[in-house]
């Protein structure tokens, strides 16, 4: 089970930077991250090599901070194939709560990363649908 | 089951006799002082309860007025002690106390814990402030005459209250509301578990006037019982009125007090069971008696009988004082409608402040609420909802559509006493 840490953030200058620092000076790999912002407050997803660690010094340094499961598959680099993930998705019913994606090292896959909620067997489903799910692991090192 | 049998079940009609007796005593004794001996100069004694109504009030403001010794009715050499308000704007209110007034205090607040269940078997931590302040000394001596294991920690320090409670098993304890709240972030942090690493089973709450909501939310948190203290610093400190284990309103000791609601406004006597402000005359001070003295407390008098079998009446929960009344685009609010519905609302966390600015002549109420551990769900919609949510029922509370604000955990400002939660920013010198 894979999981990124969700974070709450009041917009006000330097918090981004605060939370970075505190990932960088514990020698944590953020690897990709998203925000979502209403104004005034925020909710920052981080990606992470070390989200057991990273949970704990986010916590220790008085950050609001939750781990949220996530489900990430790989897709083709290429026109469309988004598309035919979230096509495949909702001919299954399956409802994303917050989703983003990075390239990986070899340049022609993405990950895409997923926070399902109404679906707990979400990624057994998209292995059976053909999808290339990925791992903890892979997800955290790839 | 009763601390003192004779006086807590004590026939009715006997009881308005000893009220009787005790407010004539206590008129005597009043007129040594400066203050009452112009006030009261065509008064010697009433020869009814009826014709308490036809004795003068006495106010905070009079207090002050009296500074320092304008309100002591005996000789210096029989006073032991003075407690005193901070002050900081104008003469404080000093209330002196002899060596009886503080053993009766200090017997009082023993019928309190008694009631509410304490026994001398019992753990006492006490984490109110002591000195000035009547609220750790006035439980101090009344949890010692009880006879529980006192341990006068004071205020602050989370960890170590923590520590306390886990090394010497502390079964009750003494706490401000908005600080139970807070005390249990750090009750979190240590990873304590209240059932298993903890023995708590009473607490005692006051000093800040605070809702139903609050009561059952510090309840749960700690899975104990927790009992609604009421008095001021003006009679003596805490034990003026105590909830039993019916937790349906405080009694209030009428052999100690004898209590009126008046119309706060037109100032006439309400019958038992309307909403008024809490008038009280002293029945046993002798350094320092108090004539139908304004609490500035809104409450009601509950006559009906209780469960319990005391006979001395209830006063319900103090929704407010006087004081705390704000008014925002012309709409009075209390503090305390906003805590009920903050309270009332699971996710809405515990620590909160509240913000009044003006904006383009108007007044804004602004609410703000830190985000923590425990309320927060980890999606932006979640905390929409939950913004929404607060604003609606506030509004249905208030009358008066608030700005929610979310704010970072440990942002807002705690302090070790009384929490200070109304901020006031408009500009009154307009
Ligand atoms: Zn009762």
């Amino acid at each position: 089970m894979a999981y990124h840490l969700s974070v709450f953030l009041e917009n006000n200058p330097g918090k981004l930077e605060r939370i970075t620092k505190i990932l960088s000076d514990n020698s944590i790999n953020l690897r990709a991250m998203s925000l979502a912002s209403s104004g005034e407050f925020g909710v920052m997803k981080l990606l992470v090599d070390n989200p057991e660690k990273a949970f704990e010094v986010l916590k220790q340094n008085k950050l609001t901070v939750i781990k949220r499961q996530i489900t990430a598959v790989v897709v083709d680099n290429v026109p469309g194939s988004f598309n035919r993930l979230l096509n495949k998705l909702s001919q299954n019913n399956i409802n994303i709560e917050d989703c983003y994606g990075f390239l990986l090292s070899d340049g022609k896959t993405a990950a895409i990363i997923m926070e399902i909620d109404n679906t707990p067997n979400a990624s057994q489903l998209l292995s059976d649908i053909g999808f290339d799910v990925l791992t903890a692991e892979k997800i955290y090192k790839y | 089951m009763f601390w003192q049998k004779d006086i807590e079940l004590m026939d009715k009609e006997q009881l308005r006799n000893t009220q009787l007796d005790c407010i004539n005593k206590e008129i005597k004794i009043a007129k040594r002082s400066e203050f009452y001996k112009k006030k009261l100069s065509n008064i010697d004694k009433i020869s009814s309860l009826d014709d308490v109504k036809n004795l003068p009030f006495t106010t905070k403001e009079d207090l002050r007025n009296s500074f320092p010794y304008g309100f002591l009715a005996t000789d210096l050499q029989n006073v032991i002690r003075l407690h005193s308000s901070s002050g900081t704007t104008g003469n404080p209110t000093v209330v002196f106390h002899t060596a009886f007034d503080i053993s009766n205090w200090a017997n009082l607040s023993a019928r309190c814990m008694y009631t509410a269940g304490a026994r001398n078997n019992d753990i006492f931590q006490n984490t109110m402030g002591y000195g000035l302040f009547t609220g750790g000394i006035g439980f101090h001596y009344g949890a010692e005459r009880l006879g529980m294991l006192t341990i006068p920690v004071g205020p602050g320090n989370s960890k170590r209250q923590i520590w306390f409670m886990q090394n010497f098993k502390t079964s009750v304890i003494h706490i401000l509301p908005s600080y139970a709240l807070r005390l249990f972030q750090t009750v979190e942090e240590m990873h304590v578990d209240v059932k298993r690493d903890l023995n708590l089973r009473i607490a005692f709450i006051g000093a800040e006037p605070h809702s139903e909501e609050m009561r059952k939310k510090i309840e749960e948190l700690y899975n104990i019982k927790a009992f609604n203290s009421y008095g001021l610093s003006e009679i003596s400190g805490p034990g003026v009125a105590f909830e039993c284990e019916c937790q349906s309103g405080l009694h209030i000791w009428e052999d100690y007090v004898y209590p009126e609601i008046i119309d706060k406004d037109t100032l006439e006597v309400l019958p038992d069971g309307c909403e008024g402000e809490l008038v009280l005359t002293t029945l046993q001070r002798e350094a320092m008696p108090l004539i139908r003295y304004r609490t500035r407390d809104l409450t009601k008098i509950i006559s009906e009988p209780c469960a319990c079998g005391r006979t001395h009446r209830r006063i319900a929960r103090i929704t407010a004082r006087t004081d705390d009344m704000m008014i925002i685009n012309g709409v009075n609010i209390f503090p305390i409608q906003i805590e009920k519905t903050i309270m009332s609302i699971p996710e809405a966390g515990r620590n909160y402040i509240i913000e009044i600015f003006e904006n383009n002549f108007m007044d804004k109420l602004c609410i703000k609420l830190e985000i923590d551990n425990e309320n927060f769900g980890g999606t932006l919609r979640d905390l929409e909802k939950l913004q929404n949510r607060l604003e609606c029922e506030l509004k249905q509370e208030i009358g008066v559509t608030p700005v929610i604000k979310f704010v970072d955990a440990g942002s807002l400002p705690v302090s070790d006493g009384k929490a200070k939660r109304v901020f006031d920013l408009r500009n009154k010198n307009k």
